[in-house]
């Protein structure tokens, strides 16, 4: 049951044809985990948390630096050499006390990644490297959790979202490539951008209304300022989603 | 031989002349890039590794789908479109 202060906080979203209260309710019983409170984390968390997602764990291992500014929107100037879990868990329940925010600092590990994401209701990918979030793709696989992949480099940004059984999962798509790592280019709208459209797409599968970003990798090319669609299958073979058939 | 168009992405372009796209001929995908490498050489290396074999990294689209698992050695038609997507990893 929504209280009197909610229905006036998320009036303007309960508006929504297909949302309504009901569709507000589901958002307030989520639970939602991000994986990393940096460039994408920043908007997912923002506007999940500005939504009403009733929980929301973030995770992230680093502290703030000077060069994360440009970017990563839930960390300020005051908040170099704090922990981004706590810079972002003090924003976010700045900007909605309603909501229940738990920050968990830990790097993602195959040792962990069960245990961190396993006893959530969504995934969300907002970390910087492959290799993470081929594990993480793997966990949302076994534990049947959607998973919502976000990625970016410069002006490029990429997304898709994974139904675990029915719908292409990341693996399907890169098939375990690895991508030069370190410190890469990047202005801080492109993963505005694309944080923005993963948090659209998780407020969209909570509620249940919509279309989702399935069996397609979005693209979005911001120096020329143009989004594409990469059609993508779900590969029978694929080693972490091909023993779970589908279409 | 089918006259095919290969859309550049905008990392590549400065090694096509700034061009949105370039029309290559082939029977396959390797064939087009084998072509498309004869008129733009600097194409090669955003493509190709020291031996040859397609970065892990690039995914080929022909007509918007994923040319996976064929990739260079998936036919190609006349008036298809190719595409090239770099696989990024930042957050």
């Amino acid at each position: 049951m929504l209280t009197a202060d909610e229905l006036d906080r998320y009036g303007r979203q309960i508006m929504l044809r297909g949302f309504g209260e009901e569709g507000q309710e589901k958002l307030k019983k989520a639970r939602v985990v991000i994986a990393g409170g940096g460039g994408l984390g920043s908007p997912v968390a923002i506007y999940l948390a500005a939504a009403g997602v009733g929980m929301i764990r973030i995770i992230d291992h680093d502290r703030v630096e000077l060069s994360n500014l440009n970017r990563q929107i839930l960390h300020w100037d005051e908040d170099i050499g704090r922990r981004k879990i706590d810079s972002a868990s003090e924003k976010l329940k700045k900007l909605n006390w309603k909501i229940e925010v738990e920050a968990i600092e830990e790097t993602i590990a195959v040792a962990n990644v069960s245990h961190l994401v396993g006893d959530f209701d969504l995934i969300v990918d907002a970390m910087d490297n492959l290799p993470t979030r081929y594990l993480l793709n793997k966990a949302a696989i076994e534990k049947n959790i959607p998973f919502f992949h976000g990625a970016v480099y410069g002006f490029e940004g990429r997304t898709m979202t994974v139904i675990p059984g029915k719908t292409a999962c990341i693996k399907c798509v890169y098939h375990g490539a690895s991508t030069p790592g370190g410190k890469f280019p990047v202005i801080g709208a492109t993963p505005a951008i694309i944080g923005c459209i993963q948090a659209m797409e998780v407020i969209k599968y909570i509620v249940g209304i919509g279309e989702l970003i399935t069996d397609r990798l979005l693209t979005f090319d911001g120096f020329n300022m143009k989004f594409a669609e990469f059609k993508v299958k779900k590969d029978p073979n694929c080693e972490d989603c091909g023993h779970l058939g589908g279409k | 031989m089918a006259s095919v168009k290969i859309n550049i992405p905008s990392y590549m372009r400065s090694s096509v002349n700034d061009s949105k796209e370039v029309k290559v001929s082939g029977n396959t995908v390797g064939e087009c890039f084998n072509d498309l490498i004869a008129q733009f050489p600097d194409t090669k290396k955003h493509l190709f590794n020291k031996n040859g074999g397609l970065y892990e990294y690039i995914i080929i689209s022909v007509n918007g789908e994923s040319a996976y698992p064929e990739q260079l050695d998936k036919k190609v038609k006349k008036g298809d479109e190719l595409g090239v997507v770099m696989i990024i990893g930042g957050g």
